[in-house]
């Protein structure tokens, strides 16, 4: 699936702070390989994420994503079914 | 071909680098001999221990070895079974009764690890359709727990309860019942769940269940000792207690209470509490003993206290930073995982045993050198521990000499 691209617009400048690696952010990048993210950062990321989008991002989707394009593709998931209750 | 252990090559690369240094390995500790509940012999040293969560000071109550002995005699050194099975007997039942009893619940059942009661409890009580709420800062255990449940997991902010209602409030209208999972005392900072504030966002929403982890509040909180939620007032409202005796009950092993009218049906799902075997008689009645001495414990609790503000008093007195208010749990906070190493090693060497906690397992990604405090200790040896973390901190430039302090302090 390819990533809806206003959200991945909106995660960069959040992503920001956390970019200690100075990667290159697009939805390519990687939180594990290109910005060497832990379980305390991602933690910390996560919370960022859901109080900008307004939403709660489930633990159990985690370990399929990996990617910013990714959370992107999952965020967009959460927003849909929010709103289709 | 790469090596099975590789995937283990950066975290073993960061062990050699901060421990390989010849110096004792703060996780290989070795207890030589127990003088006392709050007294080893380690590396050939007197050490007074101020890290074994021994709240109460009971692994060594005559009521509970007097009991553990006769039952050993009585009924041999194990079950060597499964509770559903051949692995429960009167003792298990007489335990479970008094455990429902001491919280004046319906329904109790008693796990082999309080470990394993996180595990089976929080992996089966929620269904696919349903939501866990779960605390940040939950022990691995409640981590553990939930990943095996088929529940929608979602993390609120630690003891944040704007937070958690915020993300209640997302979720109205969707069907399924909601768990809220928090713990009395969060064993690493030693604070307390706003449990009060927690309930009222509870009561705001519907199909809202709560449970409360009381491994660190159990006998150390609330008058009776029955953890957080008497302390507050708000027993009622806690669908589940979970808990374990290998804190301040001072053996092994693991409960969940609750006054759900089918709560016992878990007894035959619980995976981990049916496949595995069940407690050794001589735990078993070691436990049922100290929580009577529990309930009756006033004065243990009234001295674990007091024990609590003289070392948080002489600590910050010294100037440490450290990570809550007064609690049975105090932790140091050091600036980095180098110097608390060698603060946990210059303490050992003068005797005294703390425990060195290191990121990823500590909230804030702190460095903890964490005391726990027990009924048992006396006010000599508490100011032993506050003397020997001053020495220590001088040494390692943490703290300014007490002479420059004075005159700074004009």
């Amino acid at each position: 699936m390819s990533a809806p691209a206003e959200i991945v617009a909106r995660l960069i400048p959040i992503l920001g702070p956390f970019n200690k690696t100075n990667a290159p952010l697009s939805a390519a990048t990687r939180f594990t390989e290109d910005l060497n993210f832990d379980s305390l950062i991602v933690m910390e990321f996560v919370a960022a994420v859901e109080d900008a989008f307004d939403i709660s991002v489930p633990l159990n989707i985690l370990p399929d994503v990996a990617t910013v394009g990714e959370l992107a593709v999952a965020i967009e998931k959460i927003l849909t079914e929010s709103t289709s209750r | 071909m790469a090596d099975l252990f590789d995937r283990f090559a950066p975290l073993m690369a960061q062990r050699d680098a901060l421990l390989g240094d010849g110096g004792i390995n703060p996780f290989q500790v070795k207890m030589d001999e127990l003088l006392s509940p709050t007294e080893a012999m380690i590396a050939g040293r007197r050490t007074i221990l101020a890290g074994t969560n021994n709240y109460l000071g009971l692994t060594f109550s005559p009521e509970a070895l007097k009991a553990a002995h006769e039952a050993l005699e009585a009924s041999g050194t194990g079950t060597t079974g499964s509770r559903v099975l051949n692995g429960t007997y009167s003792s298990h039942k007489d335990l479970e009764a008094a455990l429902a009893d001491f919280f004046q619940k319906d329904h109790a059942m008693v796990f082999s690890t309080g470990f394993l009661a996180n595990l089976g409890i929080l992996s089966t009580l929620m269904g696919p359709e349903d939501y866990i709420l779960m605390d940040a800062d939950s022990h691995a255990s409640i981590y553990d727990g939930v990943r095996g449940s088929q529940a929608q997991v979602i993390r609120f902010r630690h003891n944040d309860a704007a937070d958690l209602e915020k993300r209640l409030a997302r979720l109205e209208g969707k069907p399924g019942n909601k768990l809220i999972v928090i713990e009395g005392i969060y064993s690493m900072l030693g604070d307390k769940a706003p449990i009060a504030e927690i309930v009222a966002v509870k009561k705001k929403f519907t199909n809202v269940y709560l449970l409360s982890d009381e491994a660190h509040s159990l006998g150390v909180l609330g008058r009776y000792g029955r953890g957080l939620p008497e302390e507050a007032g708000v027993e009622d409202d806690v669908d589940f207690i979970v808990g374990t005796f290998s804190k301040s009950v001072g053996t092994v092993g693991g409960f969940c209470v609750s006054n759900h009218p089918h709560f016992d049906v878990l007894r035959l799902v619980c995976r981990a509490y049916v496949f595995t075997a069940s407690l050794p008689p001589s735990v078993v009645v070691s436990a049922t003993a100290n929580l009577k001495l529990i309930k009756q414990g006033g004065a243990l609790r009234a001295r674990l206290m007091r024990n609590a503000e003289q070392l948080h008093q002489g600590l910050t007195d010294l100037g440490l930073k450290l990570g809550s208010e007064v609690s049975s749990v105090i932790a140091v906070v050091a600036p980095d995982p180098q110097t608390a190493i060698a603060f946990w090693r210059g303490l050992i060497e003068a005797g005294v045993y703390v425990n060195l906690a290191l990121p990823p397992a500590t909230p804030f990604g702190y460095s903890l050198l964490r005391c726990s405090l027990c009924a048992a200790h006396t006010e000599a040896q508490i100011d032993q521990i506050i003397g020997t973390f001053a020495d220590v901190a001088l040494r390692l430039g943490l703290i300014a000499p007490p002479a420059a302090k004075r005159s700074a302090a004009g």
